[in-house]
């Protein structure tokens, strides 16, 4: 049986991008570039709605 | 239940877990994998919270942020070449007072960049240093010259009053 590993590749890239933002807001944060800080959080809460979706898209795929 | 296990012992799975009979219970499948992804991208997103609420915090308090002037020490019982610890601007800012010359003074915060731990002057070095992984500051700047941190010490803005020397505030960050 052949599979679709797509959505889980999709939300590994989301993670990976989660793990870069975390970074990122940390980063600046030390850094005391407090827009930097609210952009990545920011993109950081997106990509939770977005992993949802990209779940809802692909769990009944075969 | 009973009829596809009749004569059928041991059981088809002999594996200890036959008895749970809930949906999914006993496979991690892909779609539940899928959920446990997006589970943890909420995480992410939750704990990057704190850190966006304090720069909102900060962005919006931006102006009032003010520092009040501390002595550190007297000119004189700070000979050249030798550093002291005092704490500012917090009673628990570690801080690092240098005296590179006859009137070069340098202070700055010294929790290392890298994990937080005290970083000391080396006199022989004529370097700060970390001694948790062997990161190295350099005095005139605060800049890491080697090692793993990356960002420089936060410099204390320091000010001379008749043989005293008094830090007047934090240095914000460049660019
Ligand atoms: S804590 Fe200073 S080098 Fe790691």
């Amino acid at each position: 049986m052949k599979r679709s590993y797509r959505g889980v590749l999709l939300l590994s890239f989301v993670l990976f991008l989660n793990i870069v933002c975390t970074q990122q807001t940390v980063n600046a944060y030390y850094y005391e570039k407090y827009e930097t800080v609210l952009l990545f959080c920011v993109l950081n809460l997106i990509l939770f709605p977005l992993a949802f979706w990209i779940y809802k898209r692909e769990r009944d795929v075969k | 239940m009973d009829q596809g296990q009749k004569g059928n012992i041991p059981f088809d799975e002999d594996n200890y877990t036959h008895n749970i009979h809930k949906d999914n219970e006993r496979s991690l499948d892909r779609r539940s994998f899928m959920k446990l992804m997006v589970g943890a991208a909420g995480v992410f997103a939750v704990s990057t919270l704190p850190w966006g609420a304090i720069a909102a915090k900060e962005l919006a308090g931006f102006s009032n942020k003010k520092y009040t002037a501390a002595k550190i020490t007297d000119v004189s019982d700070l000979k050249v070449g030798e550093a002291m610890e005092f704490a500012y601007p917090g009673k628990h800012d570690s801080a690092l007072l240098i005296r590179l010359g006859e009137d070069e003074f340098k202070a700055y915060q010294n929790a290392c960049t890298h994990l937080k731990c005290p970083v000391f002057w080396s006199k022989e070095q004529g370097e700060m240093v970390c001694p948790c992984h062997h990161g190295v500051f350099d005095p005139k700047t605060g800049a890491p010259t080697a090692g793993p941190p990356r960002r420089p010490l936060p410099e204390i803005i320091l000010e001379r009053e008749q043989g005293v020397i008094l830090a007047t505030g934090v240095k914000r960050y460049e660019t």
